[in-house]
């Protein structure tokens, strides 16, 4: 019996299988691959689709219930080293350029932006409630490596993570801050700011010269209606002294910077795409401030203007007529393309100033939020016949075609 | 040939469509009970799971906050001092919307501007996907999904009412967030998000900050130096009584404690594929033995062995896989009806989860499949296998079976014994292990149901003489029918006997419990009023009310005494999941503590806790933790020099009988318990419990003069219930967590009932001939249906009586051991007459009820009919 089994076996093994049995096999598999589909699938991806744009935290809409900027005021201090929060902008706006003794030189830029969210705070108990976004920007450039590296924060003024006071006077958000050492005056003061990636900068600020009043008695106007202008003070040569690390290691260095104080409830009119900004520091002991709207039409805008500050701190206001400004060259972003102008010829006929601005490094995009370029330049020419070098900060906005992520 | 084969297997099928639908009903039963119970447990947990992670987000650790709360500055002071960059912090809660208070709404306050790294949703800075200066700037501003917006029927712009503790406040929903996928639409499920400022003044915790999330970054991380001196550091910056621990922590501990939970449920649906399997291996059993003759005649044809064997193997494979398709189909309805139960009972249990629908993972489904195949194959194998070794001449002739299976009888209860000594060995030897629990309870269930057919044997043998003299030659003859066509009676006996016992065993489990609940309920609930501020989930109190209220109270004519409690949940390092209950005890509420271990005659104990010598802990807290009296408790402490000085530990002075908490409860003296926290304290109450004088919680107007005395003192809602209101209501969440092992008891009962009668009805269809020939020597119609019915009622009978102590036994176990060993507590077992009556009832319903088609179709068939089958 059992041999006979084992000699059935092969016909057995290829017999024709039953109706249901290739049915049940075939329901089986079926559910098999389903299932094995199933599983091998990608895990989806939690995205949740936006449904608000959200620009208009910091620029643009409604300007009802804010101050304006309508006409010149008396500014006092301390009192207008600190915020304005009636105001939608506000900047304290630190640039520099800074040389240590082994002969490295160094860019900075460092930025408090104030921004009131509503005209009034919420009406809330809770001590997290706040009207008050801050954002900061904070640049480092080390001219010889040619690195540019940065970071951007955003923080609520509240809870002592943000915020800035008068007297005593301090302007921070988290870690980064201006921190006044005397009572009844902004400066002296220090500056302390580390990026995430661990580059810092820690200076004490001196005044230098006082602060100009740019624009009419330091109501700048930006564009044609009334309001449409902000305050606008600049310290154009601070004395620096402190540290810069770069690579681990702090670095001893002293140098000049330079400060924006400004604060507007809407500045910018709608034809305007950007600006192009300039701060230059000549080293014969003068300063130049000069901006350009960039307007979409193409033709130069009447309200550019800009001021030189002689050595003696005293101001010569400038039209946009008195300046000319040629774009020597042009870099495109890494990231996108963007295209920037890169490189200037500047003239002022009437005061003999011929002057070609070179960035220290091509690449100082400012990859955050809201994209733009600001970076340290170098100034050669000639002012009265006579050779000049200096250096300057340029800042270019509305290039970048979006808005950004903020990088997560 | 091989045709030959396939197609009389199929004839045989379709001739019998009876056979075919019942086959198949006990697969796809057995299965769709599996299934149901996996996908809702699944679903659950999957909810729990996602809408922790939604909420976590992409957070690597997070900060914890002790029963204080952390303080609003403590994210600055990690970002400023601790250079920590990606800090958020968070506040939480819950609410409901008045028009569906049975919804518990997650309310998530966050800082938007904090969100960027964690929360990309949330978005961070202004260009996330919610508008952040919306939350921040407009008082009331509420965003949430596309689904919970819907079905809450608001949209963008609307008032959403809200009901939060005591307050009523309405929000606007200023955005709906639009999820893409799945994922994300469950958790954002019942999500509210606001501004963290709007959380704080809507849950009334100003200062307090829930939690904070902190991602340390790769390149720390990356380094376990670096990483360790970072979290050092952030260590030194937290208040004494918070914990930073890795993301997802919490979580992760609040899922342990449901795993007991579902493993119970697990268990219990096995329980419901073993009916399926005793179902299956009845069923096929029964159609190999009915065609052992036409194999006879296959096989001396020339069929072989292989050709047979295969034969009814691919039968019971197509029966398997259509079984399982149909029982996955069913279990996928059945389970959309139990998610709502389980998911209900872990709201009231453990912790709040609302499940978007039902997932439905490949591998729960396909398992439930293979399960059902498996079982199908593994329970027609036997048969299959006997019809095909015996010689085709034995194959025909039926009495070879039946003394084969009479001598298998003795050999069976004897692997039935020793199955249920080894189970009954594991519940014995192992203390803790809950896998091991449900081992031996199954191992003794299946040994109980191997012994079944031997003990009938032996009780109708000694029963034959009662029923002969009682009922005459056909009693008796009812009766040796059961014995000597054991090969069909047995496995129904069995199937009979295990679903008896499993209903009986559930029932008395449930009742018991119930039982303990209410009795201690009765000691418990002393005071005659309860006071406490409303709250969302039932049975646990969210609100605070402000401590001068016990005061108040106090002085209102009619009080004789005030008991507060204040109750804080708290994820701890050294016991997870705890509550911690300040106690501010009146004397008359003494008794209503049911001190198991460490009472005394005196009530000393009650002073050393007043004093603050010790702390009382819940059985549950005593069994988890290995506590017993005089051990030292660690307690949350935030106050420095209290921590200093040890103040942070206690000894167990008792251990009290507390069915309100799995989790684990420690009671402490509130004066003590103050000095733990130090400044952190929290100066309010979760709850008071009054006491009234004599006479006056009988005096409806009395007591209505105190409750507005009371409202009046608060100046805020207040729920107020009476010690009778509380009792009812605590039993109504008990009963509502027990609704699930209801269901699955009735399941149990559906699929056994119809086991049973399929068994027993195919039994007496295959006995037409027998009958007939009964007919034909002069038995009358009537006489036929008693035969049967004395038949299939004699088993229900013996089954019943068996089912009994099997019954009773797994009781035991569940609340002897697989309860303790899930959660701790301990029972008193109650079995009562109702019960076991109830359950022999029902086995002799179904047995006689199984009887009618058979005898119906027998009296109506001629005896010459019933002959010509052959």
């Amino acid at each position: 019996m059992m041999l006979h089994t084992g000699m059935r076996k092969a016909r057995a093994g290829r017999a024709t299988p039953g109706l249901v049995t290739v049915l049940g096999a075939v329901v089986v598999a079926v559910l098999l691959v389903w299932g094995a589909v199933r599983m091998a699938a990608p895990p989806e991806r939690s995205e949740v689709r936006a449904t608000l744009s959200a620009a208009e935290a910091l620029a643009g809409g409604d300007t009802e219930g804010f101050a304006r900027a309508l006409e010149p005021r008396a500014f006092v201090f301390p009192d207008d080293h600190g915020p304005h929060p009636d105001y939608r902008t506000e900047w304290w706006y630190l640039t520099g350029h800074l040389d240590a003794v082994d002969g490295r030189s160094f860019g900075f830029q460092l930025t408090f932006f104030r921004n009131a969210l509503s005209p009034t705070p919420p009406e809330r108990a809770s001590a997290w409630s706040t009207n008050q976004l801050w954002m900061g920007h904070f640049a480092i450039t080390d001219v010889e490596s040619g690195r540019h590296v940065h970071e951007e924060r955003f923080a609520r003024g509240a809870v002592g993570l943000a915020g800035a006071t008068a007297d005593p006077f301090r302007v921070w958000i988290e870690g980064w801050e201006l921190d006044g050492e005397r009572p009844g005056d902004a400066f002296p003061f220090r500056l302390r700011a580390a990026m995430a990636s661990g580059e810092a900068l820690e200076l004490e600020v001196a005044e230098g010269k006082p602060p100009v009043l740019q624009g009419d008695a330091g109501l700048s106007q930006k564009g044609p209606e009334p309001g449409n202008a902000s305050y606008y003070l600049s310290w154009t040569r601070m004395p620096l002294r402190g540290t810069v690390t770069m690579d681990g290691e702090p670095v001893a260095v002293t140098g000049e910077g330079w400060m924006d104080r400004e604060w507007s409830t809407s500045a910018l009119g709608e034809v305007h795409r950007g600006w192009d900004w300039f701060s230059l520091q000549l080293d014969d002991g003068r300063e130049l401030m000069f901006f350009e709207l960039r307007r979409a039409d193409g033709a130069r805008d009447p309200l550019n203007h800009g001021a030189l500050v002689a050595v003696d701190g005293t101001v010569r206001h400038l039209g946009g007529d008195q300046v000319e400004i040629e774009v020597l060259d042009r870099w495109r972003s890494p990231l996108d393309g963007t295209e920037y102008p890169s490189g200037w010829r500047l003239r002022i006929p009437e005061e003999e100033i011929d002057l070609t601005l070179t960035p220290r490094v091509r690449d100082q995009e400012m990859n955050v939020t809201f994209r733009y370029w600001e970076g340290a330049l170098a100034v050669e020419g000639t002012a009265a016949g006579a050779p000049v070098g200096g250096r300057g900060y340029a800042e270019l906005t509305g290039y970048a075609a979006t808005e950004n992520r903020p990088p997560s | 040939m091989t045709d030959l084969v396939a197609r009389a297997t199929r004839r045989h099928l379709l001739r019998h469509p009876w056979q075919l639908v019942l086959t198949l009903l006990g697969v796809s039963l057995g299965v769709a009970v599996t299934v149901a119970l996996d996908l809702a447990i699944q679903s659950s947990r999957e909810a729990f799971r996602v809408s922790g992670e939604t909420i976590t987000g992409r957070a690597t650790h997070q900060v914890l906050a002790g029963p204080a709360g952390l303080p609003d500055g403590l994210a600055a002071r990690l970002r400023i001092e601790g250079g920590l960059r990606d800090v958020a912090p968070v506040v939480e809660g819950w609410g409901v919307h008045p028009d569906q208070p049975e919804r518990p709404l997650r309310i998530l306050g966050v800082d938007p501007f904090s969100e960027a790294p964690f929360r990309p949703w949330l978005g961070g800075g202004p260009t996330g996907e919610v508008d952040g200066a919306r939350l921040v700037t407009e008082a009331g501003a509420v965003f949430l999904s596309e689904g919970t917006a819907l079905s809450l029927g608001v949209a963008a712009g609307d008032p959403l009412p809200l009901r939060i503790g005591g307050t009523q406040p309405t929000l606007r929903v200023a955005g709906v967030l639009e999820p893409t996928d799945a994922l994300a639409r469950q958790g954002l499920r019942d999500l509210l998000v606001v501004d963290l400022s709007e959380a704080q003044d809507l849950l009334g915790s100003p200062g307090r900050v829930d939690r904070l999330d902190l991602r340390i970054p790769e390149r720390i991380s990356a380094s376990p130096e670096a990483e360790a001196a970072l979290l050092a550091l952030i260590e030194s910056l937290l208040p004494g009584d918070a914990r930073l621990v890795p993301a997802g922590t919490r979580e992760e501990t609040m899922g342990e404690m449901v795993r007991a939970f579902d493993l119970n449920l697990t268990a219990l649906s096995l329980l419901g594929l073993l009916f399926g399997v005793f179902l299956i291996y009845n069923t096929m059993t029964f159609s190999v033995v009915q065609r052992r003759r036409l194999f006879g005649t296959l096989r001396a044809l020339g069929a072989t062995r292989r050709r047979i064997l295969a034969g009814v193997l691919g039968e019971a494979m197509a029966l398997g896989v259509a079984g399982a398709v149909l029982g996955v189909g069913l279990g996928i309805v059945l389970g959309r009806g139990l998610v709502r139960l389980v998911t209900r009972t872990i709201n009231d249990l453990y912790f709040v989860v609302s499940v978007e629908g039902l997932a439905l993972p490949p591998d729960v489904l396909i398992r439930g499949a293979l399960l059902g195949i498996g079982a199908t194959l593994l329970a027609s194998l036997p048969p299959a296998w006997e019809a095909t070794t015996v010689s085709a001449r034995e194959a025909m002739a039926r009495s070879t079976v039946e003394s084969r299976v009479r001598e298998m009888v003795p050999k069976a209860a004897l692997l039935g014994a020793l199955m249920v000594a080894a189970g009954a060995g594991l519940l014995l030897l192992t203390s803790r292990s809950l896998g091991a629990a449900f081992g031996g309870l199954f191992a003794v269930l299946t040994g109980m149901a191997l012994i079944v057919p031997a003990a009938t044997v032996l009780l109708l043998a000694a029963v034959r003489p009662v029923l002969a003299r009682v009922a005459g030659v056909l009693g008796a003859m009812a009766a040796r029918g059961v014995v000597t066509s054991l090969s069909r009676t047995a496995p129904a006996l069995a199937s009979l006997v295990i679903a008896v016992s499993v209903v009986v065993g559930l029932g008395i489990m449930i009742q018991s419990f119930r039982g303990s609940v209410v009795r201690w309920l009765d000691v418990t609930l002393q005071a005659d009023l309860y006071i406490s501020p409303p709250g969302v989930v039932a049975n646990r109190p969210e609100g605070r009310l402000p401590v001068a209220l016990a005061a108040s109270a106090a002085e209102l004519p009619g009080v004789a005494g005030v008991s507060t409690y204040l109750g804080t949940e708290l994820v701890t390092e050294s016991y997870g999941v705890t509550r911690f209950v300040a106690l501010g005890l009146d004397p008359r509420g003494e008794r209503s503590l049911d001190l198991m271990e460490g009472g005394d005659a005196e009530g000393q104990v009650f002073q050393r806790f007043r004093a603050g010598d010790g702390v009382f802990v819940s059985e549950p807290f005593a069994f988890r933790h290995g506590v017993g009296v005089g051990d030292p408790v660690v307690l949350p402490a935030s106050d420095p020099a209290s921590r200093e000085a040890g103040g942070g530990t206690l000894p167990v002075l008792a251990i009290f009988r507390d069915y309100g908490s799995e989790a684990g409860t420690v009671m402490i003296a509130r004066p003590a318990w103050d000095v733990l926290l130090g400044d952190a304290a929290d100066d309010r109450v979760t709850s008071l419990g009054l006491f009234l004088d004599p006479g006056v919680a009988d005096d409806p107007e009395a007591v209505a003069r105190i409750e507005a005395g009371l409202r009046g003192a608060a100046g805020a809602p207040l729920e107020i219930r009476s010690n009778r209101e509380l009792r009812a209501l605590t039993l109504e969440v008990f009963d509502r967590t027990f609704e699930v092992t209801r269901v699955l008891r009735l399941l149990a009962f559906v699929v056994a009932f119809i086991a049973v009668l399929s068994a027993l009805m195919a039994l007496e269809l295959e006995r037409s001939r027998e009958l007939g020939v009964l007919r034909a020597t002069g038995m009358t119609p009537g006489q036929t249906w008693g035969l049967v019915t004395a038949q299939t009622g004699i088993m229900g009978v013996v089954s019943g009586l068996f089912a009994l102590p099997v019954g009773v036994a797994l009781a035991a176990v569940m609340i002897h051991v697989v309860n303790r060993r899930s959660f701790g507590w301990s029972l008193d077992m109650e079995v009562g007459l109702a019960l076991p009556l109830q359950a022999v009832a029902l086995a002799v319903t179904g047995a006689v009820l199984a009887g009618i088609y058979p005898s119906w179709k027998m009296s109506r068939t001629p005896p010459s009919a019933a002959l010509r089958g052959e």
